[in-house]
């Protein structure tokens, strides 16, 4: 299959999906936006992408759950806030924290590294992204086996926030799925503060039977396709990801991007997981509010995990009924051969019922982009417990090292004073096999008392760390926590709204059944 | 009209629905003097003319009685009964309800009351009001059938109830029950020769039929075979065209039937096992609803919306059980017993066919065609009539019963949708209410 290397487009062409509205300011997005399928005029466009039944491809800023929409409108309305919180905050520098044990209380809050990015500042305002195309490869991976694999096309453009009639140049370069794992496993490990949007699954799940499983089936591919927009779309608008170097280059700079993240040495940062559930098991005063954070992302979990394979077997089950209702419409068309008069109302009878029987299609589909946006938020709840782990673990680290820093400072007063307070297989051997010279004993008191300092000092920078973490952590679950009420009414709504389409078009149906029946 | 003598056939009443008017009523005003419990062998083409002692006889060969003048104006009336089912002229009616059920030692049962209000002579009290059971359904179709075996007698509900767990003493299926029991007497009643038929008379008034019914199966037994048609081998040589195509029809008719059956139970099915995972569905996002806090509204307004959705398809499907199925099989027996009437009239043109090959085989020089023969072409040519008749009765009915029954059951499912639009419509405001306050 052709490579396509980075697009400069000198075209005036816009991103080509029909009216979209700079900036996406969440204004109206009708109809028309949806409708024909995108292609640049110089290359044909790939036959891979087509929708399903060759339907146009729906425009994810079409729904009411696209990231940006919701994400400019956290960012616009609600963005704000938390950060101004953090601004403020930083600018209470005695504020007084409630004090942890073993821990010692913090002074002045340092400033975090950058400041995160105002709403005027977010990447998504300032550009433009698309996942606008899909394509199947064949390469050789690492072991030079021939595998197949889907690119997908990323194409950016500057808005032009001032010249509204003015098209700056198109951006493109193609990215594979396994790219995007990178991209997000190095965000997770660089912020481990913030609550990282997900990438849409990996293979295909909650499938109800009509639905393939298979990773190559064009209406899976369509939906990663949107499902990988979507993430793109909420780093960009996320006050503190969007300005990631790392993120940019990865829209932007085709060549040595892998390169580039790697130089960064972020897997080495990596907390392992052992490391992770040791602390989980151990932790002794974390932050209430994250275990019980903990324990709300793994019920959600749990319960969008269940309503998702119920809403599959529903789907399944819906589908049956309707479809059973096309054999009326043969055996309809049978019968009216026979009759005289009750003929055509029978016959067109039959018509109205292979309609129903065929609208289930659509509106099945339709709700598939339903179970995505749950499906976005059952893994976004993966993400809110790995921020949660996080402060459990760096709790624990802190922990030990106070630990550790006390029992030194008792050994040390120990050795001072010559006398055992507690236990300990030092002073049992010191008393089975003889003490020690003063000289021996100064020494070892002097060693201790650098370690001690270092411990003091080492404690009192991971002690701010802790709180530093804790209140970015628990500025940016706000700000989540906000996005994904707003976001998941949309969804309930958006979903109210297709049961009401469905049951019009039902009654529709219906309706026009009846009249051809009343004419037999 | 001539007397019993045999003479020259008479010129056949032409067949169609027309000559309904002219056509004899075989219950002649004989019964109506005859009245009670005592039996008389119906009135029917088989009785040789000679045998009814009467001036009068009707083209049938039914003897007609005009001594009495309320019966001869009661036979111009029912001559010039109106055939339309809107029953403007309607002087019969009759109507089932009120089911019971019995206790006894030996067995339970359900009775049905019958009630009757007419203003026709042959009944003695403008009212009747009599309680009967299925059996007894069943034996007034029996002797209809007997004793009119030219026409088409409408079906009766099925007498045994073959699926598993069907409760027989079930309010759903009493109410079936009773729905197709009342459109049996509702048919019989709107029939201008079955509903003058002397045992419909006795079902619709007599205190103790079980009585009746035994006196019935006594003279019977005296009567001999007289009474039913003998139906011997012959070979048909020749169907006309009109009745083959009905036959054919009638195949055709009792497939599509049943292939709608099947869908219909088939949607059903699947109505049901969808309603299963519904239920499932909808209480989850009530535990959903617990976790959160600002989205608990919402999903509990999801979750009860969906439950809502359930009952209206759960009504659905027990509305279609109901009326809907039962219709269809319906006719199917009777296009079962239109086949058999169909079966009969064969037999009867091919006795006549096989007399006349008989009589042509003798090469006779008799002037006169014998009587035996005679009689067998009247036979075929009243049956054919009768046949016809209710042929295209039967088929303005089926017209009717067909427009109805689909005509139902698009607006149980627009019912069902329009249900479930309510409740969904009814939550948007739920949904929306907190993301405007903000």
């Amino acid at each position: 299959m052709e490579e396509r290397g980075n697009k400069r487009g000198g075209s005036e062409t816009p991103l080509g999906r029909g009216a979209r509205p700079a900036g996406r300011s969440g204004g109206d997005f009708s109809e028309e936006s949806r409708a024909g399928s995108h292609h640049h005029p110089d290359t044909p466009p790939c036959p891979e992408r087509a929708g399903p039944r060759g339907a146009p491809r729906p425009v994810p800023c079409g729904r009411a759950r696209c990231a940006c929409r919701s994400g400019l409108s956290a960012c616009a309305q609600r963005g704000a806030e938390p950060l101004i919180a953090m601004e403020s905050a930083e600018a209470e520098a005695s504020e007084s924290r409630p004090e942890e044990d073993g821990a010692v209380p913090a002074g002045d809050l340092p400033l975090p590294e950058q400041p995160a990015a105002t709403m005027e500042d977010c990447l998504a305002k300032k550009m433009e992204i698309t996942v606008s195309e899909a394509e199947k490869r064949t390469g050789r991976n690492a072991m030079n086996m021939q595998e197949t694999y889907t690119a997908y096309l990323i194409e950016t453009r500057a808005v032009e926030s001032q010249n509204e009639g003015q098209c700056s140049p198109v951006d493109s370069l193609w990215r594979r799925y396994s790219e995007f794992e990178l991209l997000r496993n190095y965000l997770l490990v660089t912020y481990p503060h913030i609550v990282v949007p997900p990438l849409p699954e990996k293979r295909a799940d909650f499938v109800w039977h009509k639905l393939s499983a298979d990773n190559m089936d064009p209406d899976f591919v369509e939906r990663r396709r949107i499902g990988l927009e979507n993430f793109l779309l909420r780093v960009a608008s996320h006050p503190v990801l969007c300005q990631d170097k790392i993120f940019y280059s990865f829209l932007t700079q085709e060549g040595g991007w892998k390169e580039m993240v790697n130089e960064t040495g972020f897997q080495l940062k990596a907390d392992s997981r052992l490391k992770a559930l040791n602390a989980t098991f151990r932790v002794k005063n974390p932050d209430k509010r994250f275990t019980e954070l903990k324990h709300y992302s793994d019920e959600l979990q749990s319960v969008i995990s269940h309503l998702l394979r119920v809403r599959a077997r529903v789907a399944d089950r819906l589908y049956g009924v309707y479809k059973v209702h096309g054999n009326y419409g043969r055996v309809f068309s049978e019968w009216s051969a026979i009759e005289k008069e009750m003929g055509d109302g029978l016959q067109s009878a039959g018509h109205h019922m292979d309609v129903y029987a065929a609208s289930i299609d659509d509106i099945l589909e339709e709700e598939e982009h339903y179970a995505d946006q749950l499906k976005e938020y059952l893994f976004y709840a993966e993400a809110l417990r790995a921020v949660c782990r996080k402060h459990e673990l760096m709790q624990y680290d802190l922990e030990m090292a106070a630990q550790d820093l006390t029992s030194k400072k008792q050994q040390c007063e120990e050795l001072a004073t010559g006398t055992v307070r507690t236990f300990s297989l030092k002073g049992m051997t010191s008393k089975l096999f003889g003490q020690e010279t003063p000289e021996q004993r100064e020494a070892k008191i002097k060693v201790l008392e650098e370690q001690i300092q270092e411990g003091e000092e080492q404690l009192k920078s991971k002690n701010l760390e802790g709180r530093d973490f804790v209140k970015s952590a628990w500025a940016d679950i706000e700000r989540f926590k906000e996005q994904k009420n707003h976001d998941l009414k949309e969804a309930l709504i958006s979903y109210a709204v297709m049961q009401i389409s469905m049951c019009k078009k039902g009654i529709q149906v219906w309706t026009n059944a009846k009249e051809c029946f009343s004419k037999m | 009209m001539s007397g019993g003598a045999a003479g020259i056939p008479k010129p056949l009443p032409s067949s169609g629905p027309k000559s309904l008017r002219e056509m004899p009523h075989p219950l002649a005003t004989s019964s109506s003097e005859e009245m009670g419990p005592a039996l008389t062998p119906s009135p029917d083409l088989l009785l040789p003319r000679s045998v009814a002692d009467k001036d009068l006889s009707l083209p049938n060969g039914t003897p007609v009685d005009t001594s009495s003048p309320a019966s001869s104006s009661s036979l111009l009336n029912r001559l010039q009964l109106d055939d339309d089912l809107d029953g403007e002229a309607k002087d019969l009616f009759v109507t089932v309800d009120d089911p019971k059920k019995h206790v006894c030692t030996m067995e339970t049962y359900i009775t049905y009351r019958v009630t009757t209000k007419t203003t026709r002579a042959e009944f003695d009290l403008p009212e009747y009001s009599v309680r009967r059971r299925y059996q007894d359904f069943d034996w007034l179709r029996n002797k209809l059938e007997e004793s009119q075996p030219t026409h088409l007698i409408p079906p009766l509900p099925e007498k045994f109830v073959v699926k598993g767990v069907v409760d027989r003493f079930s309010e759903e299926f009493v109410e079936t029950r009773r729905k197709a029991l009342d459109k049996f007497l509702k048919r019989i009643t709107d029939h201008p020769v079955l509903s003058f038929n002397e045992h419909f008379n006795v079902f619709l008034t007599a205190k103790d039929l079980n009585a009746y019914k035994k006196q019935g199966m006594a003279l019977l037994s005296k009567m001999g075979e007289s009474v039913k048609y003998v139906t011997g081998g012959y070979k048909l040589r020749s169907r006309p065209l009109e009745f083959a195509a009905i036959g054919e029809y009638l195949d055709t008719f009792s497939l599509k039937l049943g292939t709608i059956d099947r869908i219909a139970q088939r949607i059903i099915k699947e109505q049901l096992e969808y309603l299963v995972e519904l239920r499932e569905y909808g209480p989850i996002y009530s535990t959903w609803g617990g976790l959160e806090v600002e989205l608990s509204e919402p999903l509990e307004g999801v979750s009860a919306c969906i439950g809502n959705c359930c009952t209206a398809l759960e009504e659905l499907s027990e509305d279609m059980t109901d009326d809907f199925l039962p219709v269809l099989r319906e006719y199917m027996l009777y296009s079962e017993s239109m086949k058999n009437v169909l079966k009969k009239r064969d037999q009867v043109q091919a006795e006549y066919e096989a007399k006349l090959e008989a009589v042509a085989l003798k090469k006779e020089d008799r002037p006169k065609v014998p009587t035996d023969v005679e009689k067998c072409q009247d036979r075929v040519e009243c049956f054919n009539a009768d046949l016809k008749a209710d042929m295209e009765r039967w088929q303005n009915n089926k017209r009717q019963d067909f427009r109805q029954l689909l005509m139902g059951m698009a607006d149980k499912n627009i019912q069902y949708y329009e249900k479930c639009l309510t409740a969904w419509e009814s939550i948007i405001p739920l949904l929306q209410d907190k993301t405007e306050t903000k």
